[in-house]
């Protein structure tokens, strides 16, 4: 199976995907695909964190997968994280966006590579108010993930951080499309 | 005449130029592909039709059309094989019930079902007995999305096994899907659409026999170890 | 539920008769190991390690407490039969051969790892992750294990009665772990009743094979472990050979990792503080030596200057004393003083 490897804000994640393989009889769904992903720390063991982020990635991929394409089997996409920045120990342990960019880019990666009918495109990206360094954005202001698919309509949005207007969130995924869709 | 609109992720490749590249669609821009024969159009795998009107990419791969049969399919070199009606596939034995084997054709999928009887010649006494782990070369049956394969190694209409059947002594080599399809394309094709003159210049060379699975293995008997090397130098890039 | 993809009957056949007639599958010779490739990431104590396609990635950091850890979790990365959190029979051998071989040879002096006796001390943890499963799962592991653990540097600390400070690798250069000796696992794989003897067996060879022998030692020759496992019996006498054929091995693959290691501190270094340390500064300061003989002011801008590195305060001090209390005068002092500084360069690069 191929495993692409994808670097975004310095962490780096290498992506596997097996599939469709026999599924459980637990999680079997009779006319779609299950779909298992699982987020692999780069040091210790998976905690209710990496839980979070493996739940907010398996809904996303549901709509980007033709999981009616392969009834009765699972998808099962393994992520790796290999490396991650200096400034991640800096960052609130309950933080889970600055990584979640790299994981959604090297998923879709690994799924175009591995050959499972995909129904449009997908890219990720993280957007920081007011624009400054990661190490910041603990501190004061908020950070946002936004997701686009082919038709570049947002399929996801994650926000955390500090309070923020409804304007800021606004030029945020003003910023984001313009990154993602040029 | 409908006309169909696909929509390539890449911009604006010129109509007549193929192969394309396409992934995933994004709808814009787009391309227009007239069919303005009476044939109906023919979608290959990695596309995908939305009614009523829209062809997209669900697979990445080069996009390749065919004028006189009216078709369109993208090109698709990896992932796991997914079973078709029609196909020769290498598969080995599993299991067996009371009048099936079961033969897995890929690793970690549900096994297929290959009828007792469904050999050359079979009946009750005389089919062939295979055990755990044997090497069966077999025709798809049946498939589809909603049930297990199912094998046969004997041609329904005549009767005969047409070189299907178990598999004995040779050893067994993984290539690409593509390259499996290369491989098996008729001695006609061979140059432009891809097919591989690679067995015919073996031919010349050594003595051998060999199987190809679209389920992307190759089976190969040289009748001693030194010859069988040389179909692993065969695995090429594939 | 799932399960590790089965040979077939042709496929087992095929290779244990190419093993009868001395022939294997990847045409390497019986006793040949695949190359590896070992590589260094950004930070410290992250080594990835190819042996084929099997693919190693340990990472030891300092997290948890404890002293020092060995985690192995296999993924379905490597392989389907993988299944998150049910470990395999081969992920159980795998953690019990890197705790012999490890832990219990105590490779690492975990004395070095306590700062104030029975009060604080240094945690490390290696995660093994495993990216690619084509067999000699144990001898990638180790070799990876060992190279991260050579590779990785722990931040300096300084001990005021029960106060600690630990530096920030930006504050003072990191420490290397004090390892006590690099043991290496080499893997003997029995075929054909025990006539023929593999090493490093590939994942379709460690299908078919009867037994296997896991050596570990290190490269003076010291045996570690030795592990035994598959029901054929072995002579004594082939064991022995063994250990002899593991140590050229072990030996080769040490040399591999110490080569990898030097072209990774060579490449850290480039125009780092050692360069300035080594280079212009030093001869500035000779020529302020010249004019001036102002020592202290010499010395103190010197030691501020290798305030990060721990060796070179201690030599520093050493220093001081040479050239303060020493009657030689100016002259033998500085000469003292160079030789001792091109000197300690050279070992603290080689580090």
């Amino acid at each position: 199976m191929p495993a692409p490897t994808h670097s975004q804000n310095g962490y780096t994640v290498i992506g596997a995907v097996n599939g469709p393989i026999e599924v459980q009889r637990r999680d079997e769904i009779p006319d779609e695909a299950a779909i298992e992903v699982n987020v692999r720390p780069a040091t210790g063991i998976g905690s209710p964190k990496e839980r979070h982020i493996e739940h907010i990635l398996t809904a996303l991929l549901r709509n980007i997968i033709l999981t009616h394409d392969y009834p009765r089997t699972l998808i099962q996409l393994t992520l790796q994280i290999l490396s991650v920045p200096a400034t991640h120990s800096t960052l609130p342990s309950s933080s889970s966006l600055p990584i979640l960019p790299a994981l959604i880019n090297t998923a879709y990666a690994t799924l175009l590579a591995g050959s499972i009918r995909l129904s449009t495109t997908l890219t990720a990206v993280l957007v920081a108010v007011p624009k400054s360094e990661l190490e910041a954005v603990a501190q004061k202001g908020s950070s946002h993930v936004f997701a686009f698919d082919g038709r570049g309509e947002a399929v996801l949005v994650h926000s955390e951080g500090k309070k923020f207007e409804i304007e800021e969130w606004e030029q945020a995924c003003e910023a984001a499309r313009g990154c993602v869709l040029g | 005449m409908e006309e169909f609109a696909i929509y390539t992720r890449f911009s604006a490749p010129p109509p007549c130029q193929a192969p394309r590249s396409s992934s995933p669609a994004t709808p814009s821009p787009s391309l227009l592909f007239s069919s303005h024969t009476t044939k109906p159009l023919t979608l290959g795998p990695g596309l995908r039709h939305i009614p009523p009107s829209t062809i997209t990419a669900a697979l990445s791969g080069p996009l390749h059309t065919d004028p006189r049969k009216n078709a369109l399919w993208i090109e698709n070199n990896g992932g796991r094989y997914i079973p078709v009606q029609g196909d020769l596939v290498i598969c080995s034995m599993h299991h067996s019930s009371v009048d099936a084997y079961h033969c897995s054709i890929t690793p970690y999928t549900a096994p297929a079902t290959l009828p007792q009887l469904a050999f050359e010649g079979a009946s009750k006494k005389t089919r062939p007995v295979l055990a755990p782990g044997a090497l069966v070369y077999a025709r798809v049956s049946v498939a589809g999305k909603h049930m297990e394969p199912e094998l046969e190694c004997v041609h329904p209409g005549t009767g005969k096994a047409e070189g299907l059947g178990p598999l004995k002594g040779g050893m067994v080599w993984d290539v690409s899907l593509g390259m499996a399809r290369r491989l098996l394309l008729p001695a006609s094709k061979m140059r432009e659409q891809g097919g591989l003159v690679l067995l015919e210049l073996l031919a010349e060379k050594v003595r051998f026999e060999i199987a190809v699975g679209r389920n992307g293995r190759v089976w190969v008997d040289g009748g001693c170890e030194g010859d069988a090397g040389g179909g692993e130098g065969g695995r090429g890039d594939g | 539920m799932p399960r590790e993809a089965e040979l077939s009957l042709n496929e087992r056949e095929f290779i244990l008769q190419a093993l009868r007639e001395n022939v294997r599958l990847d045409g390497r010779a019986f006793d040949d190991i695949r190359e590896l490739q070992l590589s260094f990431g950004d930070e410290y104590g992250v080594a990835d390690v190819r042996l084929g396609k099997t693919s190693h990635n340990p990472f030891p950091d300092r997290k948890f407490d404890g002293i020092f850890t060995i985690s192995t979790e296999f993924s379905p990365m490597a392989s389907p039969a993988f299944e998150v959190g049910r470990p395999t029979e081969a992920e159980t051998l795998l953690s019990r051969l890197l705790e012999k071989a490890i832990r219990r040879s105590s490779a690492l002096d975990t004395e070095g790892l306590c700062i104030i006796a029975g009060l604080k001390c240094f945690a490390l943890r290696a995660d093994v992750h495993v990216l690619d499963h084509d067999g000699g799962l144990v001898d990638a592991a180790c070799i990876a294990l060992v190279a991260a653990l050579r590779h990785f540097r722990r931040p300096d600390v300084r001990v005021e009665g029960e106060n600690v400070t630990v530096y920030s690798v930006r504050e003072r250069e990191p420490v290397p772990l004090s390892l006590l000796h690099h043991p290496l696992c080499v893997t003997f794989s029995y075929f054909n009743g025990g006539e023929v003897v593999l090493v490093d067996a590939n994942l379709v060879e460690e299908q078919v094979r009867e037994a296997e022998v896991v050596v570990t030692m290190n490269r003076h020759g010291e045996v570690c472990q030795v592990a035994k496992y598959g029901g054929l019996p072995i002579d004594a006498l082939a064991l022995l050979n063994c250990t002899n054929v593991a140590l050229a091995k072990v030996q080769m693959l040490d040399k591999v990792i110490q080569q990898r290691l030097e072209e990774d501190a060579k490449r850290r270094d480039k125009g780092g503080l050692m360069a300035e340390l080594n280079g212009d500064t030093l001869h500035k300061d000779d020529d302020r030596l010249d004019r001036t003989t102002d020592w202290l002011a010499w010395v103190s801008e010197w030691i501020e200057k290798a305030i990060g590195l721990t060796v070179g305060v201690v030599a520093q001090r050493y220093a001081v004393r040479c050239m303060g209390v020493s009657e030689g005068g100016t002259g033998r002092g500085k000469a003292r003083a160079r030789a001792l500084e091109e000197g300690e360069g050279e070992t603290v690069r080689a580090m």
